[in-house]
Formats: C-alpha cells, structure tokens, sequence
C-alpha cells in the first residue's frame, strides 16, 4: 500500500496495537503471576523486550500459553509488535508459539516499514525464550510425573 | 475524508516553520506575475528578476554584506555541499555537531591540501546551544551554517569573520526548497551546478522566482519585526515555562539544553525521559495533537541515534529518549498548558510498559 492519503507513518493495524496496546505489563511485574521470562534487545540499540509467560495444561497433557504479558522499551513498531505477537501467541500451544516468525508478526499488522522490521520485530525471539526457559525449568519435574 | 481535524499544537519549528501569510500571499501574487524565465531578456523577465534581486539586498541587509555576496541555492543542504566541495582535496575541519549535509560532505571532499576551510555552525539545530566559533590561522577559510540562526538572532557576517555562510527560507516562514549562500567577496567558489551560468556563473539552474519572493516576503517579516527581539522575551518565556513545567512535572525528565541565556536560541527545548523511547513519545504526542521531533534512531530509518546528543552525551539511551520542542512565533501559553496536559500521561504510560527501572 502507498502512503498517500494516509496520515500516520504505519498501517492503521499497527497504529491501533500502538495505540492501543494488548497485554502489556503496567508496572511493577510482581502484579502478574507467571512460570518464565524471555529478555531479548538492548536500550542502547534503542529496543528493548520482555515476555512474561503462563503455561497452562490442557486435558490431553499438551502444555499451552495460557496467559502472557510483556514490557517493551521501544520505537511504534516495537510496541505495536509485541502488542500483536502477544495476541497471536495468546491459547497456542508451546509447540505452535515457538513457530510464530517474525514474518508472521509482520503480515498479522499489514507490514511495517522496510527499515523497521528488523530492528522492532523481536517480541518473538523473546516469547521463545521465554518458553525455552521454562522448559529448561521444568525438565526435572516433568520427568518426575 | 483523508484528514483528521484535530486540535494541534506544532513544537517543530526548528524542522520546518509554516508559512507565514504574507508568505502565501506574495508567493500566490507571484505565480501570477513573475511566472517568467528571469534570466530573460524581456519585460516578464526583467520584472522577475528586480524581484529576486530585491531579496538578495534584503538579505544582504540583514546579515551585514553586499547584494553580491549572496547566491541563491536549493536550499541550505545545496549551500553547505557547495562550500565543501570548493574545498575538494583539502582539509576541513568540523565538528560532530554539524548537520549531516557539511558532514557527508567533508567525509566525500576532505584531503590533506592547503588552504584549510573550517565549517563550524554558530548554533546546533537539534539543542538550540549556541556555539563558538573557531579562529582560523592566516589562509585559511571560515564557513558557519547560520539556518537556525536567521531570525533569531542578529547577525553580522563580518563582524563573525566569515567567509562563507548558509541560510535557509523554511526556517523563518518562508517556503521550502530555497536557501542562501554567503561568500565573501575573494573567497574561492568552485559552482556544484554548471550550466546557464546564472547567479554569476555560481550556480547554475533556472531561477526559483517564486520560491525566492516567499523568502523575500519571509525576510521582510523578519527586519519588520526585528523577530530576535521577539523570540529573546516572548518565546524565550514560552520556552522556559515548559522547560520548568516538564522538570517539575515529569518524573525521569532532563534537560540536553542550558536554557541559561546566551547558551541557547531562546526557541530550542531538548529534552530526555528516562525509560521512555522516543519515537513512541512522538507518536503517542501526535495522536494526542502535540508535534515534536525525536533524537531517536528509530524516527529517522537509522539505526544510529542522534550523532549531536551522542557527541554530547555519549550516552544513546538518552539520545534515543529524547525529545526536541521547538518553538515559532506563532505559539502562545496555552500550547504550554496544552502540551502539559498531554504529555506527563504518555510519560507515565511509557515507562510503567517499559523494560528499563527508572532509578529513583
């Protein structure tokens, strides 16, 4: 899509995730209750995310993002991005989120700019890290059931 | 239907003033009358050229040298390359705190001949801070870029000891796309456009008539109302009273401007928020009717900061946290109330989502 005729610099979906964030952790991170945490990024290359995540179990013993909330130091397409990767993982199994790309977090917002893509869409590398540490965490008692 | 009618309060002046009204008039008029190519030699012709030859006394006036000094550029990017690359294969000294057009440009032209220029701005247009220029040994060439000085201040190219100075339209009022170049009568100038030799064989290209009476119109306001002396007491206040405001207001705010007088022109604020990024400042600002602009990497496609905060902090988290009010004529003390409404929330919001701890 060309810019023309529209009055803000990102898609009206990654204007509205910016807006209007999901499931962003306001404040101290004690107020949500979670089993593991993802960090990925650096302030000084000016972003920065965390991903706090809940597993949930489901009947059949398939392990699933039961809940998830982030923090984001950040440019628009940052915040808008990890806004939206949120979504998209929310209820997907651990399997399934790990599979969640960058690309995908970029076609589910209408595509951000070129030079933005890169260097803001990171929710994802974080969301896996998440999940890989709290499969490092509970190897043990996995084991044990 | 493509635009949102919103209330709007415009702090980016130091980017690109509106026109002024006069401007608008003046420019309307001329696409009128002066349409015509004023290096004809026909009555059309002759009448636009009076016209643009009475800016260039206009300006001349204004900065303290003759009518002859003066070329007509593109704009202030077109005047700076202009200086450095008449120094091709010399040495040019700089500062990091030079705008990307002299410092893209020394990186190009630079070498280790003699005669040396030295291209230094009398003050930075991302801090406002006014800066001292240097004291060129005998030979050797002086250059300021004076864009975000014009209007500001008073200015006297000679009395500053300058051999080459840049000046822009769109910073005062006037429209984009035209800019001035002073050179001191002697000084070598080596023309980056050749071909119909206008502008004395100094720089080529048909005149921008239009775009030069607009600037003319834009110089006029300035020697009408003396707009220095506007901007030292009433802007100035403007400016001061949200520097306080955000200070005591917004916690986690610093200044990257000294506000003290004769420190910085009295329409610059630069201002960092500590766990804040700030393109997302900037954008939550737009959609709340507030336009800035950022030392962020982010807003500008790099992936660098700003080189000026960076030169002068070295820090890129308060580059990237920064944010640049700039004011104009046209503000008054409920933009400042007005902005005081809507950014501490943005503030709050930011750094309660962000991953970085303000330290208290």
């Amino acid at each position: 899509m060309n810019s023309e005729g529209r009055d803000w610099a990102y898609s009206e979906k990654v204007k509205d995730h910016f807006l209007n964030p999901r499931n962003y952790l306001m404040g101290d991170e004690s107020l949500f209750e979670y089993d593991a945490v993802g960090i990925v990024g650096n302030p000084v290359c000016g972003d920065q995310m965390k991903m706090y995540l809940k597993v949930g179990r489901r009947e059949n013993g398939v392990e699933y993002v039961q809940n998830l909330r982030w923090k984001t130091y950040g440019c628009a397409s940052a915040i808008a991005s990890t806004s939206a990767l949120s979504e998209m993982a929310k209820d997907k199994t651990l399997d399934d989120a790990l599979k969640i790309t960058a690309k995908d977090v970029d076609e589910y917002l209408g595509n951000l700019p070129k030079h933005k893509f890169h260097c803001s869409v990171l929710g994802h590398d974080a969301l896996r890290e998440a999940i890989s540490n709290y499969r490092n965490e509970t190897k043990g008692q996995s084991e044990v059931e | 239907m493509w635009y949102t009618i919103y209330y709007m309060v415009y702090l980016d002046y130091a980017a690109t003033t509106p026109l002024l009204k006069e401007v608008m008039e003046a420019m309307h008029d001329a696409e009128k009358r002066f349409f015509a190519n004023a290096s004809a030699l026909h009555t059309p012709g002759h009448l636009a050229l009076n016209e643009i030859e009475d800016c260039r006394e206009l300006l001349s006036e204004l900065v303290g040298c003759e009518p002859d000094e003066i070329i007509f550029t593109s704009g202030a990017s077109e005047a700076n390359n202009t200086v450095v690359r008449t120094f091709e294969g010399h040495v040019i000294e700089t500062s990091p705190l030079e705008h990307h057009s002299i410092i893209e440009a020394a990186r190009v032209y630079r070498g280790d001949k003699l005669p040396k220029l030295y291209s230094y701005m009398l003050a930075n247009n991302e801090t406002g801070e006014i800066l001292e220029l240097p004291k060129p040994e005998e030979g050797a060439f002086l250059h300021s870029d004076l864009t975000q000085v014009l209007g500001k201040l008073p200015i006297d190219v000679k009395k500053l000891g300058l051999d080459y100075a840049t000046f822009s339209a769109h910073k005062i009022g006037g429209p984009i796309g035209v800019g001035a170049l002073y050179v001191r009568k002697g000084a070598p100038l080596k023309p980056l456009i050749i071909g119909g030799n206008q502008e004395k064989k100094r720089r080529s290209g048909t005149y921008n008539t239009i775009g030069i009476i607009g600037f003319k119109a834009a110089l006029l306001h300035v020697k009408k109302y003396k707009t220095w002396q506007e901007y030292d007491n009433r802007v100035r206040k403007l400016r001061d009273a949200l520097a306080r405001r955000i200070l005591e207001e917004v916690p986690g705010s610093s200044l990257n401007t000294d506000i003290a007088p004769g420190r910085s022109l009295p329409n610059i604020l630069n201002m960092s928020f500590e766990a804040a990024e700030g393109e997302s400042i900037q954008l939550y600002l737009d959609a709340g009717g507030v336009i800035v602009s950022t030392g962020s990497a982010c807003a500008a496609g790099d992936i660098k900061p700003s080189h000026v905060l960076m030169a002068k902090t070295g820090d890129a988290e308060v580059a990237h946290s920064s944010i640049r009010f700039s004011f104009g004529i046209e503000n008054n003390e409920a933009d400042v109330e007005y902005v005081m409404k809507v950014l501490p929330p943005i503030i709050d919001k930011l750094q309660k989502i962000s991953t970085i701890v303000r330290k208290k």
